[in-house]
């Protein structure tokens, strides 16, 4: 059984946060709860806080994850990137925000789950920038949007690729 | 992928495809919620609360001791059903959540169904707020003191099914209001049998042809993501709360009128809200009252907020019909009857609208040529999840029922069910064929291919070995024409014309993702267009804060996308003659004289003497323009229009798996105010109206009243990988009064769809499954193969 570390030390959208184990977090403390009750970052949502909906989904070293199913404390170490910390001009944030092409509706519409909808958006197309449409589905079905705007959705995906493209490639 | 729809009228704005105005701000994650604004960051000395729920279906609780719960570290405070300020609190239910009008407790609807007390001692489902709560320094600490609450059950004997309810002997749960478990008349609803128009068993004696089905719908939930949540603070004796209810006006009634405190004394502010679907109209208040007192009793802010479990309060109501239809050999309809049993779970709250007001308005409407037509309803009391409002209230469950008897009565004519509708229904003010199911039929079959692809149930080919396909439609008179909002009273709408000719538009509504924010934005800028000024010129108030806002205008009723936009088209006109007054005397002419447009003021006498509005505003003192304007909605009966959903749909049978394949949703708006919304409502409805014909289910453990699956996981909601191609189409055929003469669509997207489902599915495999949701056991069953 690992030993718990005395002092954790999270990188959050590139800056190091240091604490204390036991003095500044409890040690049951999950991820999400702590990145927005003590560091502010709200943009990540939770809507079930069992793994099931994606709302929660941040960046962990380049990889989508579901902080309401990681304990702070297992962050250790780690890089992470939340909604904050992509720039203004994230294409992924612009093809959600400017989706209104006829026929596939907007993707988002009361808005609870797009943070976490662009950051697993965001892990696939760092990882596989140009997905076909099945890859898109495949990656993205692990996040639940209640109002319903898988289409708007998908297709804000697609024309994130093509912004990436566009780029150089790069997001 | 659909085409554009093409507008009846070429408007500079209204009807437009462009990005929502709050889609940048949400795609950022910068949009807050209320447990956002809520956190500890915000309210560094915040409690957190908990509420003791019932672990049995049916109980009252004959001791509690409180004692090992005060003596636990960091519990602030501890409120039972023994304290004076929760016993005097008087009997209440969802009456007065519908929200359309502001009501006062003796002003709510279902006056004789207040079955609900706020922290009682007596719970009727498992999951009922019950006995107390508690405030502590954490969750965790507050989840501990309720685990030491000492309480002695009186566990009683339950009933789950509303059959089983209404049998003699059957344990009867609120017997002050129904003795028998089966709600009684009530002023809205009426009499068990609440229509009887013509003569029903003459018009079935003379029928030709006749059916008789019966159909039966579950309770899935709404499902928002943003579970409920709240914060109270007291600041002397005046109580502000932060809330994603999606009423302003209407909370702060109900906690003034239930806590006895004048309006001015209590505050409520709602931002952005993670979803509605009917929730906040179901009777789920008490949760703000105990949480205020709380706050009182310790002293400082209290927030309360729903776990995932937690959220599972509230459900479609599920509903058993039995329908009779009766026609001559030519399809003319003679007779229809609808017998239903509604369950109304542990709380009656809206049963009875969903039950009797919806169908007896169905009945105005789409039946008005129908001779001989009965309703009869019972709404029955179990032990199970309260069933009330959710997207579609009680027309989704008429639906199901309503497109079946029409599809068998249909098959049995050997007529298309296409052609049996349009020579049958229409509304009340107009003749049949009516226009609009004329053309959301014509549209739908077109899109799906119905022609090509419907066949003899159960008789097309067979792909892969075990798999056929199967085509359905159902349709459905929509219910928010703006003559179905008279209950609203006024609506209001403010408009401020600042110096530097930008808008600030107060429409004040909550914004639960249904889009009429945009809307709204749209309107106002063609009511302002003889400004000259961009949609983004124009600043919309976001949140909804009772001390400062106008009366809000509630997101029920799907209607609010168009009702504020036909008052600010009166509002308009008034900044339009206050700008023309304040031209007057600068260009030295009679206001009269005065034309305005594109941001121009001119003598009309006098072309180019004129003076522009921006320059007219910057020679002024400064003092932005206000006009303020409240109106009623017209009640000029319009009649309505039609919705319509066809599905295509491949049921494996070996394995009993319905897979949808395609589904075209057709909406008759009026005039669409705002398309990309539009769409994205008729396209994300159908998550919700695939989830109910499939998938989701609440399941409960039969032996001890038990609910087994009140989580994400196993209560099934479809992800992106679970939905179909959808085809949206948005017609504008008929039209209501007004500028705009539009109507809400939202709830009506998904209110089809299941029946579609359900008759394409028999369409594919010859055998009809009635019963929701349609799980493979079901199908199976119907092909007798298990």
């Amino acid at each position: 059984m690992a030993t718990m570390p005395e002092r954790i030390t999270l990188r959050v959208n590139g800056e190091q946060h240091e604490f204390a184990v036991g003095r500044d977090l409890d040690p049951s403390t999950t991820l999400s709860e702590f990145l927005r009750q003590r560091l502010g970052f709200t943009g990540l949502k939770i809507g079930c806080d069992e793994g099931a909906c994606g709302a929660c989904t941040v960046i962990m070293d380049g990889k989508a994850v579901l902080s309401c199913m990681s304990l702070a404390v297992e962050a250790d170490g780690h890089d992470l990137l939340t909604i904050e910390g992509l720039p203004n001009d994230d294409p992924v944030i612009e093809a959600f925000a400017g989706q209104c092409e006829p026929g596939h509706g907007t993707a988002l519409q009361c808005g609870f789950c797009t943070p976490g909808f662009v950051m697993t958006a965001r892990a696939l197309l760092n990882a596989n920038p140009s997905p076909t449409v099945e890859e898109v589905v495949e990656a993205l079905s692990g996040n639940l949007c209640r109002c319903g705007c898988y289409a708007g959705i998908a297709q804000a995906v697609q024309h994130a690729a093509e912004k990436i493209a566009v780029r150089g490639g790069q997001l | 992928m659909s085409a554009p729809y093409k507008p009846r009228v070429e408007r500079k704005f209204v009807g437009g495809y462009r990005p929502r105005i709050d889609a940048a701000e949400k795609a950022h994650g910068r949009a807050t919620y209320a447990d956002d604004l809520t956190s500890r960051r915000h309210f560094p000395d915040l409690l957190h609360a908990k509420v003791l729920r019932s672990p049995y279906p049916r109980a009252r609780i004959k001791r509690l001791d409180t004692s090992k719960a005060e003596a636990l570290a960091g519990v602030k405070a501890i409120l039972t059903y023994r304290d004076p300020e929760v016993a005097c609190l008087k009997p209440t239910n969802a009456g007065w959540t519908d929200a359309v009008d502001t009501v006062n407790y003796e002003g709510m609807m279902w006056r004789n169904f207040r079955d609900r007390r706020v922290l009682g001692d007596y719970a009727c489902w498992a999951g009922d707020e019950v006995g107390v709560a508690v405030a502590a320094e954490s969750e965790q600490i507050a989840e501990q003191a309720l685990r030491l609450m000492e309480v002695e059950w009186e566990a009683l004997p339950f009933v789950l099914d509303p059959r089983e309810a209404m049998q003699p002997g059957a344990p009867v749960i609120h017997p002050e209001i129904a003795p028998h478990n089966v709600l009684p008349w009530d002023p809205v609803g009426g009499p068990d049998i609440f229509l009887d128009k013509g003569d029903v068993e003459k018009g079935l004696a003379e029928a030709e042809v006749v059916v008789a089905v019966d159909s039966s719908h579950d309770n899935p939930t709404q499902g928002a993501l943003d579970a409920w949540c709240c914060l109270a603070q007291w600041q002397g004796d005046r109580v502000t709360v932060w809330s994603n209810s999606y009423a302003g006006d209407q909370s702060r009634m109900h906690m003034s009128q239930m806590l006895e405190m004048p309006i001015h004394k209590v505050r409520f502010i709602s931002h952005y809200v993670g979803g509605q679907f009917g929730r906040g109209d179901t009777g789920d208040q008490p949760f703000f009252l105990f949480t205020a007192l709380l706050a009182k009793k310790a002293g400082r802010p209290v927030k309360f907020k729903h776990t995932r479990r937690d959220s599972f309060h509230d459900t479609r109501q599920s509903a058993l019909y039995h329908c009779e239809a009766g026609a001559r050999r030519d399809g003319t309809i003679t007779s229809m009857v609808f017998k239903s049993i509604g369950d109304t779970g542990a709380h009656a709250d809206h049963s009875m609208f969903a039950l009797k007001f919806v169908p007896a308005e169905i009945a105005e409407v789409a039946l008005a040529h129908i001779p001989h037509v009965r309703m009869e309803a019972y709404g029955v009391y179990t032990d199970r999840i309260p069933g009330c409002m959710m997207r579609g209230v009680g027309n989704s469950q008429f639906n199901f029922a309503f497109g079946l008897v029409v599809d068998a009565l249909a098959e049995k004519l050997g007529m298309d069910p296409i052609d049996l509708a349009v020579k049958n229904f229409g509304h009340e003010w107009g003749t049949v064929p009516d226009k609009s199911l004329v053309a959301v039929l014509q549209e739908g079959a077109q899109r799906i291919q119905w022609r090509e692809k419907r066949h003899a149930p159960g008789a097309g080919p067979v792909y892969e070995g075990t798999r056929k396909r199967g085509v359905g439609l159902s349709f459905h008179p929509g219910w928010h024409a703006e003559w179905q909002e008279l209950r609203r009273k006024q609506v209001q709408v403010s408009i401020t014309l600042h110096p530097d000719c930008t808008v600030t538009l107060d429409a004040p509504t909550v914004e639960t993702g249904t889009g009429s924010n945009t809307c709204n934005v749209l309107g106002c800028a063609e009511a302002l267009a003889f400004l000259g000024i961009q949609p983004e010129d124009i600043t919309w108030v976001a949140a909804v804060d009772t001390d400062t806002s106008l009366k809000d205008c509630v997101q029920t009723d799907s209607a609010v996308s168009y009702l504020q936009s036909e008052v600010m088209a009166v509002a308009a006109q008034e900044l339009r003659r206050q700008l023309l007054d304040l031209a007057a005397p600068v260009l030295e002419a009679a206001r009269e004289e005065l034309e305005i447009a594109d941001g121009w003021i001119e003598v009309q006498a006098s072309p180019g003497r004129g003076i522009s509005v921006k320059e007219l505003l910057r020679r002024g003192d400064l003092v932005p323009l206000v006009a303020r304007v409240s109106r009623r909605p017209a009640g000029q009966k319009t009649g309505v229009p039609y919705i319509a959903s066809f599905a295509e749909v491949e049921v494996d049978t070996a394995t009993g798996r319905t897979q949808v394949l395609k589904l075209v949703i057709i909406n008759d708006c009026g005039t669409v105010m705002y398309a990309s919304g539009a769409e994205a409502q008729q396209i994300g409805g159908q998550c919700m109206a695939v989830g109910e014909a499939l998938t989701e289910e609440l399941v409960y453990d039969k032996a001890t009243g038990i609910p087994l699956n009140f989580n994400f996981i196993d209560y099934k909601i479809p992800t992106m990988a679970d939905m179909p191609e959808i085809t949206p189409v948005l017609l504008e055929v008929w039209r209501g009064a007004g500028e705009y003469g539009a109507c809400g669509i939202g709830e009506g997207t998904l209110t089809c769809t299941p029946r579609a489902i359900a008759n394409a599915v028999y369409n594919a495999i010859g055998a009809r499954v009635d019963d929701l949701p349609l799980t493979p056991d079901k199908v199976l069953r119907a092909l007798g193969k298990i």
